[in-house]
Parts: structure tokens; sequence; C-alpha cells
């Protein structure tokens, strides 16, 4: 008896039980923060202890803000880059290491995934030594061959520093788009391509009208996550140039920004505006993205 | 073949253990009563059981009646030696002072202060950061005003005044001066140079009167690429603010109003920048660390700003230098002018949420104020301290073979009644990095157009730097 009724409240509250640990932390840790966001997105504060309504003066000094502006651009840059750079890199390595010819092909797979395992942190203290003047690796080698003073300052120098974030970036992340381009590649449909040598399609006819568009779904999603990783740059920049913008503010980035203002500050309603502008436009331009993958389009 | 009739079955199965037949049949049993199976079964218990141990062993909270944060390994490491002697003097209290990285310091002290969460009694906070702590309603700061205590003890007048400066926050709505820190330093700035290397090429540093003198030697002396004469940067930092500094510039005024667009900003830049940038340039930034270390030993920089803490990072990290390595005073903007600036600093503030605020002052002063103590901490960590009673200790005017047997305490003893006031300001983090964007624009400027229209620009880049402090100054509601 009383094992049936226990049964019956299992039943009942098991799934209630089961999602509870997910809702909760998502109430407290998502929700409620991001309508307490809302909310202080009207607020100058001093940290959440100190606030005095303002109405949408923090909307107003936004769009009057040259640092917002310079975040917005150098994330951009760096997003394109991100997006025309290396993910036609990941899609050339992947189309590489799926090529039957080749020898060890685990061992290169392994190879160019393993920098993304080494995490931000540990990868921007390395660049950090690999870009230093002087005794950096870089300057080392490029001086050697006199392409460049040895006292070059990479991170020093307003017009190096994007150009040293993207080689850092490129470094850990190529390997791993290339995964999803690789296990896109492996599920090409070997038929299409046979029939596409019957039809005496070369190699190149072949990897545009059967690899690409079999692939494209994957694609999208490549280019749409790429795009907002690009789009919440923060550690690299943040420790490789020692918690500063750099030079002329080159390295930084809105997440940055936004940590700026909001931690160092505590001018948590400004940071408050930056994070909604910053991921109300990251929602535009997926949106744009997959509209113009044709996501939606209905098969005919 | 029936199950049963399988010959040697029962010899080939290991003994079970008893507990694990135990647990199983527990498995099993939990499993009937759990409707979703064995294993969420386990895992429910499992959580379960982790969250009664971790409720029942609750993380201790320490005993001590004071907690000390410090950020410098240097400061930890000789207050653990003088803490015995102020515990003799207090007997039953205990002291818990604890080393804190100096980002941590400011970060997770702010982020506490803001939330009032649990706070130590006593910090010390690095010169840059202080005074982004006192934003908001000056009944908010996180530390106690420390004036009445220091004026009702007479001791404004037995500390360098000006070290008051970037502790003192000026709450523009009263007109108040509020001062949350007690210095720890002086920290005046000389030059080191290698004097091995100044003796090979005939220099007598007596005739450095002035910059012009120095210049002008440097110009002589840096080979491009191989050597040169000064450590200061083209991305503005500690060099810049050294020179805007000795020239009683600053980013703030005593008011707290932005300075940074003043006239001897201006005349500070146009100085600078020729230093650092384009053809003539005679200084390199070496960076830190090794990379310092290695410039040092190859001779790459002859000299460089060497206020006492860097004497002491110098005869740590690089030893072989013992000997070679010798002190001057800065060269003078003008003949007669000053020789000294100031760069670095360190506060010690007492929290407002500290339950033994008069214990804390009394341990403030036994670790600040205590000339005997202070003396011997000279001796591990090169750094003047702010209570002018302790220069004429012994322990000051030792010789020290290092720096070629000079006497580094009294030469910087002798220039630290000069080292000019650092203004500050809740901006001042932000100033700061405004600063060092105009620094490394002007070097840009200057290495691509020389001396062509580079007033103008330096002047307009100064302006919209200013400007844009102000304005983010001017949303402060409080």
């Amino acid at each position: 008896m009383l094992r049936q009724r226990l049964f019956r409240w299992q039943h009942r509250y098991a799934p209630y039980l089961f999602t509870a640990p997910f809702v909760i932390t998502f109430l407290v840790f998502a929700l409620y923060p991001m309508a307490k966001s809302l909310v202080l997105a009207f607020y100058v504060t001093v940290g959440p202890k100190s606030s005095v309504f303002v109405g949408l003066e923090n909307f107003r000094f936004l769009l009057s803000d040259p640092s917002f502006y310079v975040a917005v651009k150098n994330t951009a840059v760096f997003a394109l880059f991100s997006v025309f750079l290396q993910l036609p890199l990941s899609l050339g390595l992947a189309t590489l290491l799926n090529a039957k010819f080749l020898r060890l092909r685990n061992a290169w797979r392994f190879g160019f995934f393993s920098p993304y395992l080494l995490g931000q942190v540990f990868v921007a203290v390395l660049f950090s030594v690999i870009f230093a003047p002087r005794l950096g690796l870089l300057n080392q080698v490029l001086s050697s061959m006199a392409l460049v003073p040895s006292n070059k300052d990479w991170l020093g120098e307003a017009e190096r520093v994007m150009p040293a974030l993207v080689m850092t970036a490129l470094w850990m992340y190529v390997g791993f788009n290339m995964i999803y381009f690789l296990a896109a590649l492996q599920a090409v449909d070997k038929d299409l391509y046979d029939a596409a040598a019957v039809d005496g399609a070369d190699a190149i006819r072949r990897f545009r009208h059967v690899t690409l568009p079999s692939i494209k779904p994957v694609a999208v999603f490549v280019v749409v996550l790429s795009t907002i990783g690009s789009f919440q740059l923060f550690e690299l920049p943040y420790l490789m140039l020692q918690n500063t913008s750099g030079p002329e503010q080159a390295g930084l980035t809105v997440v940055m920004y936004l940590y700026q203002k909001g931690f160092e500050a505590g001018d948590l309603g400004y940071a408050s505006v930056v994070g909604w502008t910053l991921a109300l436009g990251v929602l535009v331009l997926s949106l744009v993205q997959m509209l113009l993958a044709g996501t939606w389009r209905k098969e005919k | 073949m029936a199950e049963a009739d399988r010959p040697g079955e029962d010899e080939a199965q290991p003994a079970r253990c008893p507990c694990a037949s135990a647990l199983r049949a527990l498995a099993d049993r939990l499993g009937d009563w759990f409707p979703f199976g064995k294993a969420p079964a386990i895992i429910l218990v499992l959580t379960a059981l982790a969250a009664a141990w971790l409720a029942a062993h609750p993380v201790e909270k320490t005993q001590a009646d004071l907690r000390f944060w410090t950020f410098a390994d240097t400061h930890y490491f000789a207050y653990l030696k003088a803490l015995p002697s102020f515990e003799a003097k207090h007997p039953g209290k205990r002291v818990d002072i604890q080393f804190v990285h100096w980002t941590a310091v400011t970060s997770r002290l702010r982020a506490a202060f803001w939330t009032d969460l649990d706070v130590p009694d006593m910090v010390e906070v690095e010169i840059s950061q202080a005074g982004s702590f006192f934003r908001g309603p000056a009944e908010e700061v996180g530390f106690v005003d420390l004036r009445p205590r220091l004026e009702a003890e007479g001791l404004l007048d037995r500390m360098v005044k000006t070290r008051f400066a970037p502790y003192t926050y000026h709450d523009r709505r009263t007109g108040e001066d509020h001062l949350y820190g007690l210095p720890h330093d002086v920290h005046p700035v000389m030059l080191a140079y290698r004097r091995d290397l100044f003796e090979a090429e005939g220099v007598d540093v007596a005739s450095l009167e002035t910059w012009d003198d120095f210049v002008r030697l440097g110009r002589r002396l840096t080979i491009p690429d191989k050597r040169y004469m000064l450590d200061f940067a083209d991305t503005g930092g500690g060099g810049f603010e050294v020179a805007l500094y000795q020239r009683d510039g600053g980013l703030f005024d005593a008011a707290g109003e932005c300075t940074m667009d003043s006239p001897v900003a201006l005349e500070t830049l146009l100085w600078y920048v020729p230093l650092v940038a384009g053809p003539d340039r005679i200084a390199d930034d070496p960076g830190w660390g090794q990379s310092w270390v290695k410039a040092i030993e190859d001779g790459y920089l002859l000299t460089w700003t060497c206020p006492d803490w860097r004497s002491k990072s110098a005869e740590q990290q690089i030893p072989r230098m013992a000997g070679k390595m010798a002190l001057m005073p800065l060269p003078a903007v003008r003949p007669g002018g000053r020789r000294t600036s100031s760069w670095g600093g360190t506060m010690l503030g007492i929290t407002r949420k500290s339950r033994h605020p008069d214990l804390a002052w009394a341990l403030a002063k036994h670790f600040y104020l205590n000339p005997d103590e202070l003396a011997e901490r000279f001796r591990e960590t090169n750094i003047l301290p702010a209570l002018k009673d302790a220069w004429k200790h012994a322990a000051i005017n030792e010789p020290r073979p290092y720096w070629s047997g000079q006497p580094i305490g009294t030469l910087y003893a002798r220039l630290a009644e000069d080292v000019p006031a650092q203004y500050t300001s809740p901006y001042i983090d932000f100033a700061k990095s405004k600063m060092s964007e105009i620094v490394a624009a002007c070097s840009s400027y200057y290495d691509k157009h020389g001396a062509d229209g580079f007033e103008a620009f330096a002047r307009e880049r100064l302006k919209a730097g200013a400007d844009e402090v102000r304005n983010v100054m001017r949303r402060n509601p409080f």
C-alpha cells in the first residue's frame, strides 16, 4: 500500500524534481540577472548599493561614447577575420585531413586540435611571451632574418595589436573548427562523388557542387557560432594586454569594455546597457547570417 | 545446456566481498522503491549524502581578532617577522596576515564593499588603485576616515605630507577632505646606472644636472637597437608619470578636477615623446621580469628610473650586477629644480566593518610608525618609510655593496621631502589609461611625421582625452 502511494507520488513529482536543478539555476543565475540588468540599465550605480534613476541617460551616453565605438569596431574586425580567415583555413585543413592518401591522420587531427585544449589563459600567456620585444620568439626569428628590429613591440604598437590577437586566435581555434568540418565531410554521401565523377566533374567542381552543399548546415552553424564567440572575445586581449585596452585602445573589445565599466568602475547600469546592446547586436547578426544562408528556405 | 549443468562455473567466479554484496542488495532494494531505475536512485542518494556532509562541515571561520591583506610579498614576510612583538604587547589577540594578489585585492575588495560581504579588518592597497575605492557617497566608502586619529596623535607632521594626497578624497558635495589611508612609503625616484659602463665612457654623473645635459649625453651614447640611455616607454605609464609629477603636474588636482590637458601636461608630453619616438630617440622600454634583467645585464640600458622599491628588485633579480650599479638623483627640469619624482606607493586602510578598529589602529602604528621595525624592514625591502623619524636610524644609512658602496637609504631620504604630490580621483584608472593612449598616439605620430604639426596634435589629443574623462565624471550623481 505504502509502496504504491510512494510510486504514485514519484510519478507525479519526479519530472519537477529532475528539472528543478536546471530550472532553479536558470532562474537564479540567468533569468534574474537578465531582468535585473534590464532594470539597472536605467540607473547610474556605484556597485549595487548606491544607485540613482537616470531614465534613458545611459543609452544616450552610449550613443556618444567614443570608447564604445572603438570597442565595437575592434570586435567587428576580429569577427571578420574569424569568419573570413579562420573558417576557410579550418575547412581547408579538414579537407586535407579527410584525404585518403594522408598518413597518420589521427595524429595530425589531434595535433591541430590540441591548442584548443590548452585554454585561453594559457594561450594568452604563451603568446605574450612569443610577442615580447627583444627576447620574444617572433622577434628573435624575424630579426635574425633582418625583417624587423629585435625590439619591435607587437603588443605595444596600435597597428600590430589586432594582427597579434588574430594570429593567437587562429592558432587556437583553427583546429577546433576543423573538427566540425571534418565531421560534416565524413558524413557526405560517397555515392554523390562517384556520380559526379561519372559525369566528368573534376576535383574543384566536386568540391563546389557536392561538398559545399552537403556541409552547408554545419558551415552555417560554425559561422554563427564563430561570430557569437568573436563578439564575446575577452580573455585573450585582457591577458595579453595586461588588463589594459592596449595602445590607442587597439585591443579593447565590447566585453572588455563591459567588464571595465561594470566591475572596475562599478557602473553596473552602463555596463548593462553595453551588455544588452551586444546581445541584441549579436542576435540580429546571427539572424541575418542564417537568413542569407537560406536556413529557413523551404526545400523544393 | 542448462545453466546449472555448466561444469566448473562456481569455481570460476571470484569470491564476493560481503560489503559489495550488501551494497548491491541495498541498491536493488532502492531500485524497487524508485521507479526510474537503480542508477538515478544512486545518484540521488549520493547527492543527498554529499549535501548533508557539506552542511555538517561548514568552512571554519577564522578565529583571528584581526585579518590583514597585503599584496606585496616583501611586505608580507616583513610583517610576519614583526607580528610576534605586537602579539606579545597584546596578549590573547591573534592576527591573521594574508598575502593576496594585488588585482584580487582590488577586485575582490571592491566587490565585497559593494555587496556588504565579509571584508578583512585592514588592507594594503596599491596607490594607483586607491582612488577607485572612493567612488560614491563618502558615507559608503568602505574605509574608515583616519584623519581624526592622525590629528589627535600629531602624526600628520611626522610623516611626509605629500604622501597623504593619493589617499585623500575630496567630497565635492560637502567640500570635506577624507583621509582613508596611512602611507606606507615615500618612493622617491632616482636614476640607476651602469657605473662600470659610464666609467668606461668617461661619464661624470655629477655633470648631469639637468635633463638637457642628460639627453645630450644620451644622444651620444645611444646606438639604435643595441643600446639605449633610458627606460622610458612610448606607451606612457611609469616613465611619463615620473616626468609629469616631477614638473608638479598630474592627472587630477587637489580638488579632484581633471588636469590632463593642463599646460604642464602638454609641456611634459612635448618633451617626453621625442625621447621615446622618432629617429633621435634615446629611450626604450625593456618590459618587466626576465626581459628587464637581460636588458641591464647586456648593457642594452645604461640607466633606468629607480624608485626605492625597484632598487630591491634589482638586488634580487640581477645579482650579477652587484658592485656595477650606482644611483644618481633625477636630472632637474631646470637648473636648481627638483631632482626627484614619485612612482608607486601603498596605503593601509582600516575597513568600516572591522569589529576591532582600535586594535587595527594599534597594529597599523606597529607596522608603519615604529622606527626600529621600519629601519629593520628597510634592510629587507629598501623601502623608505613615510615616517621621517625612522630616517635617522643606522640601518637607513648603511653603505650597500650592490650599489657600489652607496648608502642608498640616505640618498633616497635626502630627496624624500621633495617628492611631489599625486592627487587622486575615483576616476584615476580611467584617466591613466587615457593618458597612456595619448602618449602612444603621440609617439606614433612623431614616428611618422616628426616635429611637423606635433604640438597641435599633442594639444588636441590631450584635450580630447581630458574631455572624455570629464564626460564620465559628469555622470556621477553622488
